[in-house]
């Protein structure tokens, strides 16, 4: 059994700490027609504004925004497209300030550049639900600033005073007259004007989208299967990959017959690869067709994880032996133990989980000698460029990437191993190359949510109350597998000898002011809301060698079913009712409790159902959001039959009311997907799971009703793509554990 | 190997084994039909074979010698749009998007077929399909709507009597 020593969840403050960041001070930037323009930033509020006009007689405003003289207004979107809805969301935020129709705007996806960071993470990412979060400041102000400059330019042309003139859909208009004049038309006068000191953001009364906006803006594409995707990516010349990978877990190869491989029809080449073979071929068909001649032997890593049980018992074996680190410690849980009149134990297991995207693993590489080009789909445009570079001799800034629509994300493209693949076969064979995995390889080849082992003990006192609450948490970190890619990235400028040495200072200073702590363990427990007067939560660190990463709500995947769980059974135990010793508990967390209180009315909790209808109820905050489902359900012979959700989100302002609908629909989906199938599974060092008809997805006949309660706030933005997720599996445990008497302390739920 | 897509004749000189998908997708250059399992297990790469839904990973080229294949590219008629892909639009269902062509071609041959499906028939005809950012409620929805709107036209093309216009 291997201990791991990789590792990092992308952190906020590593770069900043270790250098001077120039990071909102200075950009310089090359035209398309070779001149160079340079622009500073507004003071405080990250919009870089740009007061040149190109020869083209555009107006690049920033690193975001371009305006053209026909009146062409084109965005730069920074937070991947992958079904979450930035396309629509971001677009709306700049849109409200710019005083332009979302739908008319021109979107087209970022490359790679340090000024795209999420702030959040010193990282080019798109991943734990905040994009809206982190754009609704620089966005809106990006949009008011060029407003505010065009408004400008039309007073000189009019000769009004500003307080004369309004903007409305790309025009500004002379108020009393109702005479206009168009933002192309202003463009040249607008990019002369100075940058105003002040931003007068709109107030909600006065919005126009924010709110509003409902139509997603790539539904046209979607439909009419015009959408690119990475996998639908050409260039001239290219030839198609696959790779033949270890069937076993850090297995090494040992011999091949690439030789008799090469001479087969349509083989470009049959290379070695650091994952496997490499078959490069005219057709992705032949390719595949070769690899079937393939003979590979492979030599078994003497530290693989064995089996999905070996790996549970190595968990269990851990949290005998190691106690854990405390990251919360409220009260005296020991004390309050020794003084109960009774301890309540439990534990919990959760499996490794497959992302299962429905677009394949996939990436087109050219990479040549003083450049490369990459098209996929991809969550982490600048790790994309590390791995690039790992693979050829290129420096970061040689290597372009075109990111595309992503065929569904839900972590797995954070991780880049498919594009340092297909780079270093492009590299390795001299020519362009698309890389495609099959299912199975995609099934096989992940990087799992990790599976995790919980241990569980309530210190109840003489008077029925919960006086102590104890949670150790047993699972590998994602930042041992995740730093790799991620800290030369953080640090653009570093030679690459230097790359393996920045990860090893990563993991050396996590959970210090120079790196911040690995969350993804313990998120959603070591802030459990509940009040109890000890509190303890522990995580024993155990990494089985499985490779591991963000998988759609990360820590709280696992930590919401298991806290809200046990929660259940403390309310069982002191023959409480479920949801009303929740609002005991949550007195301090008004929005928590009232997120709670309105699936309960809505689904009517504790209604007398038909016969065979059973109810369950959980509530849980993630990514800023406060969630609550309240679940329905039914024993159909030995299936369970899942007939209605009801949900309740508090995200803060709502900039697109459908689109959190849609997140909270596909979260619920996710997560019953996860509880009623999701599974993947170890053997003698292999995955067992490699289709969908081993790994199964929900289905069109088995999807329950779902209703969705949207709180009205004017509390800042936060997540939606993964909050509805977490509190699904608790409240599905409680209906079943209402329907059966078991308490399912195991996913995914199997009737007994 | 001559068969007709989209309505145009192709021919062309390839291993009759080579399913339809990747005939589709890297030697006609249509994209909007995806892979995503290979096994037809998920209906991603679903097209009109005659009018019905197949799964064209699993299609040898061999086996549509001479007959008709519509893809996503050719659902619409030049710029009107199917009833589907209104209904898609009207009820936001797509999401990352990537199933959605897969969908909507599973949707039009129910469509085709029975012009007020139940639930049931939506179940048995779309379960195929699979949709990981979990659309369904919205794909149930739309396809009801898209029905009612075909149905509608029918009906008022019955009263003002348009008669064949072909």
């Amino acid at each position: 059994m291997k201990q791991s020593t990789h590792q990092a969840k992308p952190s906020k403050g590593y770069l900043e700490s270790m250098l001077t960041t120039r990071r909102n001070l200075i950009k310089v930037s090359g035209t398309a027609a070779g001149s160079f323009t340079v622009a500073a930033s507004l003071a405080g509020c990250g919009a870089l504004v740009n007061r040149e006009i190109q020869e083209s007689g555009d107006w690049e405003a920033n690193a975001w925004l371009t305006l053209q003289a026909d009146g062409t207004v084109t965005f730069t979107l920074d937070r991947v497209e992958m079904g979450q809805g930035t396309y629509t969301g971001l677009t709306t935020l700049l849109a409200e300030e710019l005083e332009v129709r979302p739908d008319h705007i021109e979107i087209i996806f970022a490359g790679a550049d340090t000024v795209y960071r999420n702030p959040d993470y010193g990282l080019q990412l798109t991943g734990g639900s905040n994009s809206i979060s982190t754009s609704w400041g620089p966005l809106r102000e990006i949009g008011a600033t060029a407003r505010q400059m065009l408004v400008a330019a039309a007073a000189e042309v009019f000769q009004v005073p500003e307080t004369y003139l309004h903007a409305s859909e790309g025009k500004v208009v002379h108020s009393a007259s109702g005479k206009s004049i168009t933002y192309g038309d202003l463009l040249k006068l607008a990019a002369q004007q100075s940058v105003p000191d002040e931003i007068a953001l709109k107030t909600p009364e006065q919005y126009k989208y924010i709110g509003k906006q409902n139509a997603r803006l790539d539904n046209i594409q979607k439909v009419t299967g015009t959408a690119n995707y990475g996998i639908d990516s050409v260039r001239a010349g290219m030839k198609h990959a696959v790779i033949a990978r270890s069937p076993y877990i850090g297995g090494t190869l040992v011999s091949h017959n690439a030789d008799q491989v090469r001479k087969m029809k349509g083989i470009q080449a049959v290379l070695e690869v650091t994952s496997g073979v490499a078959i490069v071929a005219d057709s992705y068909w032949l390719a595949r067709k070769a690899q079937e001649a393939l003979k590979l032997e492979w030599q078994r890593t003497a530290d693989g994880p064995g089996s999905s049980s070996e790996v549970m018992k190595f968990y269990q074996q851990q949290a005998q032996e190691d106690a854990g680190d405390e990251l919360r410690d409220d009260g005296d849980f020991d004390a309050a133990r020794k003084e109960a009149s009774r301890v309540l134990e439990s534990s919990f297991e959760l499996p490794f989980l497959a992302h299962a995207t429905m677009e394949p693993m996939n990436c087109v590489a050219d990479v040549q000698q003083d450049r490369a080009d990459i098209w996929t789909s991809t969550q982490a445009p600048d790790l994309a460029q590390v791995v690039v570079a790992k693979v050829s001799d290129l420096s970061l800034d040689e290597v372009h990437i075109h990111n595309q629509f992503i065929g569904g994300g839900f972590g797995r493209r954070l991780s880049q191993d498919f594009i340092g693949e297909a780079a270093e076969i492009s590299f390795k064979a001299g020519i362009p190359i698309k890389l495609v995995w099959s299912r199975e390889e995609d099934t096989q080849n992940d990087f799992y949510r990790p599976a995790s082992y919980h241990r569980l003990a309530a210190a109840i006192d003489s008077e029925g109350k919960v006086s102590g609450w104890d949670h150790q948490i047993v699972c590998p970190k994602i930042m041992d597998w995740f730093i790799w890619d991620a800290a030369p990235a953080m640090f653009p400028w570093a030679p690459k000898f230097m790359y393996s040495m920045l990860g090893k200072a990563g993991l050396m200073t996590e959970g210090t002011p120079m790196t911040p702590p690995d969350k993804s363990p313990y998120e959603g427990a070591d802030d459990l809301p509940y009040a109890f007067p000890a509190l303890r939560v522990r995580h024993t660190k155990a990494d089985a060698g499985v490779p591991v990463s963000f998988w759609r709500s990360v820590g709280h995947s696992h930590n919401a079913f298991v806290t809200e769980s046990f929660v259940d059974e403390l309310a069982h135990e002191l023959g409480k009712d479920a949801y009303q010793y929740r609002r005991e508990l949550l007195a301090d967390s008004p929005r928590l409790l009232a997120v709670l209180d309105a699936v309960a009315e809505k689904g009517q909790w504790g209604r007398s159902t038909e016969d065979g209808v059973f109810q369950g109820i959980s509530a849980h905050k993630s990514f800023g959001s406060y969630v609550a489902e309240l679940v329905e359900l039914r024993i159909s012979g030995s299936e369970i039959e899942v007939l209605k959700v009801v949900c309740a989100i508090d995200c803060g302002t709502v900039i697109n009311p459908d689109i959190v609908k849609m997140q909270i629909e596909s979260c619920i989906v996710f997560g019953l997907t996860a509880a009623l199938y999701g599974e993947i599974t170890i053997a003698d060092d292999q995955i067992e799971q490699s289709n969908f008809h081993d790994y199964q997805m929900l289905r069109m006949n088995q999807i329950p009703v779902i209703e969705t309660v949207i709180i009205q706030s004017n509390e800042l933005p936060t997540g939606v793509g993964e909050p509805g997720l977490p509190p699904l599996a608790p409240a599905m445990a409680g209906a079943l554990f209402a329907a059966t008497g078991e308490r399912h302390r195991k996913m995914p739920f199997r009737l007994a | 190997m001559e068969f007709e897509l989209n309505g145009k004749q192709v021919s062309l000189d390839l291993d009759p084994e080579m399913p339809l998908l990747w005939v589709i997708r890297d030697e006609i250059g249509l994209t909007g039909t995806k892979f995503g399992c290979g096994k037809g297990l998920c209906g991603a790469c679903t097209v009109h074979l005659n009018g019905q839904a197949i799964r064209s990973c699993i299609t040898p080229l061999a086996a549509i010698a001479g007959q008709s294949v519509t893809t996503i590219e050719g659902l619409s008629d030049n710029d009107n749009l199917h009833p589907v892909q209104q209904s898609w639009i009207d009820h936001n269902v797509p999401q990352c998007g990537y199933c959605q062509s897969g969908q909507l071609m599973s949707a039009s041959a129910l469509l085709a077929t029975n012009a007020n499906p139940s639930d049931e028939d939506i179940d048995a005809a779309m379960s195929g399909n699979i949709c990981r950012c979990g659309t369904y409620p919205r794909i149930r929805k739309a396809i009801k709507q898209a029905a009612g709107r075909m149905q509608a036209a029918t009906d008022l093309a019955y009263e003002v009597k348009v008669g064949d216009l072909s």
